[in-house]
């Protein structure tokens, strides 16, 4: 058993995009729940209290998403209260809260998502698709730094020459684009050096092959099977009707047949795959530590 | 077996008025260390240039260029990509990719090579360079010596035959580029690699290099052991001033072009040279008095400052307290990460102690409203001198500047209409001088102004700073170059851990550092005392006798 | 494709049949049907458009330099990001499409919006932004005889684009909040975000109004003296 992180990445997208697609495409209060518990529980697993302030605004948001919908959707039977003549529902407010929590479950599955593609991942996907473009954003991450650390240079040296003066808004906004343009021709400079050094090394001269860091252990490939077969239990299920939901004009609870049951277990082992695997993983470190 | 062979090559850039190369002819054998050397604009970038296909620049071409009995033209482009490396001056530039393992991997992968094999050459070449604990990490957090190693490796896992550098250490600070170097020569001793190399700072190849090939206007002039060639080099030769201290000291003594002398190459070389060619009754040059500026009032001073760049990092500076005095020249001398261009930042207010006073010109610096600071005051000029420049010619750089210009030590003119990004790096270094200079301050901070210069536009650098230095002007320098501080400083100090560790005229200062010191001081330590620059040692030499026996 | 005679109005069908005509008929056409499920559609063809360009961008032989300057352009302007007031990537892929063409135009748009999604969170989002800044750029490389010849063609094009892009964006919010597309939840997220999308038009048209002209300027430099 490995950190979920270090899977091989493509067992990662494959992961997360059948998550977050499930959820985005069956939008029903089960999926829902065991999404935003799946991707929550993970991201405290992984980061525990970690970055506390951004979790409110999160909370916000969610907040005003769900107040959005009753405020501008007056689809549904159950009137609550009227506002301007506008009739605020009860359907409303529960479609309001379920696909704001949908939006959050999307948001932290992709914040971990974030967390764990690394760009060096990110371009072994990438490179499967156009290793010529893999191969610019590569250079462009390696250039995004450098220019940051120039652009600081040029700014420190313009400022001890007095280019800046304070309390003159448009003369420093003048002074930053200054710096900026001066920025494009160093970058430019710079880049045609690195094109030498490339065509030096024989870029362009036949056919490349990717290097890469990633394999496929027998691990990855268990971890995708399983992803896959969840997933297809799942869309199966969806398609047989498990998970069909109505919210308007009058709201009915999800199913709770056999079929759904199975379907619903499903999507829950999905969801908690790697919070399972995270802790699994320390259980069995801490057991071998134990045993030291 | 020769591996390289050229001859008569010439080579004439479009819309130029001369040849950039003219007539060279030469080879190179399998297994030599070749370094190439001549002045800025001898062509000797565009000669190795044109000996790697890819980078040939554009222009008129004549003769032959052949690798290993093939012309280059005619060699397939795998052969021509992968037999002749090519290393360049700038160690961020040549970087291609944004992690060390994919930059080793780059050049391999453009040649097609299976995954498998890559992964073992990588893995080889890291272990080999001593890159593996790095391996993982992105190349924007390496120094720029593991960057330039980083390059060299890059190359050397495409397994070159000939592997062509130019300068490449000119970038780097003295420990690094001597670790560069090093590693060339256990290359070229290990794997019996080819090398050529064009180097600027003479001192560390000289005595490790087989043959020296001396360009002079696109002709090469001599070619010989780099002994030979030091024995009969004319004493006024441009390229003199590049040798190291040791063939500068025996040639100040030996003035005359000989041949049959054997010319001390290295320090060792050098004490021996002097120990059993001279005696030391005399063991002392006269003191001067230096005392005189420390009464003049104070320029610069700065209180028991602590600084870092952020609040969970680690303290930059400790409790630095270091006062220069108007009219006065220091030098700051110390490690990468000492907190010597901090320093620099908090003289200039760009940075600010979290404790601690610093003020100028007896006014605490925090009182300097708005632009007054970098009025008629303090001004800077920064290690990168290209973050000076702002504009698409020299002319609208120095703009406005006339009057300024009128009272420099050198004239400008001659550049007005060039690109100041396609000027040498000594010619810019004047250039940006002259921007700096304009606000007419009185106090002039320079960050390494020595870095990457040759060594005739470092002398310039010298008698510049000396010429504003005589009109008053107080001047603190930040350097690793121990030779440039102990010619153009009053004071010296030595940086450690954010702390002045000692603080003193250059000659007592390099006289009792025993490692950070000057070449000379290194060669005549224990026979003379207080000798720390040639001509220093040179008098020295000349007040005392000539041993018995000796020539 | 041979029936067309004009090899420029061929090129311009190339890139709008599957960036433009395919898009707008499944959007619209999701619209008037009222189905469930728009965003998936949505996303499924966008990723679609994407593949497609990035795979005939596979097949060209483009030069050595062209590449390292699409990535220069890439860096600059997400580095330019972290300068307060600035947010170049729309302005900088205009300049790029302008004077390198539209593909080079598309691809600064595209990978621009990958890169700085690596500083400010990847998501369902990315490959709309990626396509909404492609297309900027690359009808700047269309337009780009009016785009270079005057300085307020191109201000207006910057401004109107960064507006649309917006516009575009908030599509994305709407269709990720709603399964259904309503106006009037469209009409309250572009209201939303109208100071953004203002300060966002301001800076455009400051930073080409100051920077258009110098920075084409450079990039011609480039294109002559290392033959781009």
């Amino acid at each position: 058993m490995r950190p979920f992180e270090d899977y091989n990445p493509f067992v990662h997208l494959v992961y997360f995009v059948s998550c977050s697609a499930i959820v985005m495409f069956f939008l029903q209060p089960v999926t829902v729940v065991l999404s935003l518990l799946g991707a929550l529980s993970l991201f405290f697993v992984r980061r525990r209290l970690a970055e506390g302030r951004s979790h409110l605004y999160s909370l916000a948001l969610f907040l005003v998403m769900a107040l959005l919908n009753p405020l501008f959707n007056h689809n549904g039977a159950t009137v609550l209260l009227l506002i301007n003549h506008n009739p605020i529902t009860l359907e409303a407010v529960v479609y309001g809260i379920f696909a704001a929590a949908m939006l959050l479950a999307v948001l932290y599955w992709f914040r971990t998502f974030s967390q764990i593609m690394s760009s060096d991942k990110l371009l072994y996907l990438f490179g499967g698709v156009s290793p010529k473009l893999a191969l610019i954003l590569s250079m462009a991450l390696r250039y995004v730094p450098l220019f940051a650390k120039q652009a600081k240079r040029v700014n420190d040296t313009q400022r001890a020459m007095g280019l800046y003066r304070e309390e003159n808004l448009i003369d420093n906004t003048r002074a930053g684009a200054r710096v900026f343009s001066v920025m494009v021709t160093w970058g430019l400079e710079n880049g045609i050096v690195t094109a030498d050094s490339m065509s030096a090394r024989g870029y362009g001269i036949g056919k490349r092959t990717q290097y890469t860091l990633y394999r496929f252990y027998r691990t990855d490939v268990l971890l995708l099977c399983t992803t896959l077969l969840l997933l297809s239990i799942v869309v199966v299920g969806g398609a047989l009707g498990a998970l069909d939901m109505q919210w308007y004009p009058t709201l009915r609870l999800p199913r709770t047949d056999a079929l759904a049951l199975v379907t619903y277990v499903a999507y829950a082992l999905l969801s908690f795959l790697p919070t399972i695997l995270e802790i699994g993983e320390r259980a069995r470190w801490n057991c071998l530590q134990s045993r030291i | 077996m020769e591996l390289l062979t050229v001859k008569d090559l010439s080579f004439q850039y479009p819309d130029a008025i001369a040849p950039a190369v003219s007539d060279v002819s030469f080879s190179v054998a399998r297994g030599e260390f070749v370094a190439l050397c001549g002045a800025t604009g001898s062509g000797k970038s565009t000669l190795l240039r044109l000996l790697k296909r890819e980078l040939s620049p554009r222009g008129e071409r004549q003769g032959e260029i052949a690798f290993d009995g093939v012309p280059i033209d005619a060699l397939d482009d795998r052969t021509a990509a992968s037999g002749i490396g090519f290393v360049m001056q700038h160690p961020e530039q040549q970087i291609v990719t944004d992690k060390v393992w994919h930059e080793l991997a780059f050049g391999l992968e453009n040649l097609g090579v299976e995954r498998g094999i890559i992964h073992r050459r990588v893995a080889e070449m890291a272990s080999y360079f001593g890159i593996e604990s790095w391996f993982d990490r992105s190349v924007s957090e390496l120094s720029g010596g593991q960057k330039q190693l980083l390059n060299l490796a890059s190359v050397m896992v495409m397994q070159p035959r000939l592997l062509l550098l130019d300068e490449p250490t000119a970038q780097l600070d003295p420990i690094a580029a001597s670790n560069f170097i090093n590693t060339l020569k256990k290359l070229n001793r290990e794997l019996s690699l080819t090398i050529v190399i064009i180097e600027h700072r003479l001192e560390e190849i000289i005595p490790r290099c087989d043959r020296l090939l001396v360009l002079d206007g696109g002709r090469l002039i001599d070619a010989d052991a780099p002994r030979a060639i030091a024995a009969r080099l004319p004493a006024d030769a441009r390229l003199m001033r590049a040798m190291p201290t040791a063939v500068r000291l025996f040639r100040a003594l030996h003035p005359h072009p000989d041949t049959a002398a054997c010319c001390p190459l290295d320090e060792r070389e050098g004490r021996e040279f002097i120990e059993s060619t001279y005696d030391n009754a005399i063991r002392s040059l006269p003191e001067v008095s230096a005392a005189a500026s420390e009464r003049a009032p104070v320029a610069l001073e700065i209180d028991q400052a602590f600084f870092r760049y952020e609040r969970t990092a680690p303290d930059v500076l400790r409790g630095l307290s270091l006062t220069v005095y108007q009219g006065e020249s220091v030098c700051i001398l110390g490690g990468n990460g000492s907190g010597k261009t901090t320093t620099l930042g908090l003289l200039c207010g760009l940075r600010h102690p979290y404790s601690g006073r610093v003020s100028v010109l007896g006014k605490p610096i925090k009182q300097y409203r708005g632009q007054s600071l970098y009025r008629g005051c303090v001004a800077l000029l920064p290690q990168d001198v290209q973050t000076v420049f702002l504009c698409n010619t020299v002319r609208e750089e120095l703009k406005g500047t006339e009057q300024a210009q009128a009272s420099l030590p050198y004239s400008l003119e001659h550049l007005y209409d060039r690109h100041p990004y396609d000027l040498s790096g000594g010619e810019q270094q004047l250039v940006a001088l002259a921007k700096v200079l304009a606000t007419e301050p009185e106090i002039l901070l320079l960050d390494e102004p020595t870095k990457g210069l040759d060594a005739y536009a470092k002398l310039r650098m010298i008698d510049v700073i000396r010429a504003l230095q005589s009109k008053g002007m107080t001047v603190v320098t930040v350097t690793h170059d121990v030779e440039f501080a102990a010619a153009c400083a009053d004071r010296c100090a030595m940086f450690f851990r954010g702390e002045i560790t000692s603080i003193a005229p250059p000659r007592a200062f390099f006289s009792e550092n025993s490692f950070y010191t000057t070449a000379a001081s290194r060669i005549t330590r224990g026979h003379f005392d207080g000798a720390v620059t040639v001509e220093d040692a040179v008098a020295l030499c000349l007040q005392n006798k000539l041993r018995e026996g000796a020539l | 494709m041979m029936v067309i005679k004009s090899a420029r109005l061929r090129t311009v069908l190339r890139w709008l049949i599957p960036f433009v005509l395919i898009p707008t008929a499944v959007i619209v056409g999701l619209l008037v049907l009222e189905q469930r499920q728009h965003l998936l559609v949505t996303l499924a063809v966008v990723l679609l458009s994407l593949l497609l360009f990035l795979c005939s961008f596979e097949k060209r032989a483009v030069g050595v330099r062209r590449q390292v300057i699409i990535a220069v352009m890439v860096a600059l302007s997400v580095a330019g990001r972290f300068i307060p007031f600035f947010k170049p990537v729309t302005a900088l892929t205009v300049i790029t499409g302008a004077y390198l063409g539209g593909e080079s135009g598309f691809l600064v748009g595209a990978l621009a919006a990958v890169i700085s999604n690596f500083y400010f969170g990847q998501g369902p989002w990315t490959p709309f932004q990626m396509l909404a800044w492609g297309l900027i750029g690359l009808f700047a490389g269309l337009l780009s005889q009016p785009l270079r010849r005057s300085r307020a063609a191109i201000i207006v094009y910057g401004v109107i684009s960064g507006i649309v892009y917006s516009a575009v964006m908030d599509v994305w919010t709407v269709l990720s909040y709603d399964s259904g597309f309503t106006w009037s939840l469209y009409g309250a997220a572009l209201l939303t975000a109208l100071p953004h999308t203002a300060l966002y038009a301001v800076s455009n048209f400051i930073f080409l109004w100051l920077c258009a002209r110098p920075f084409g300027e450079k990039l011609e430099r480039v294109k002559k003296k290392y033959g781009v």
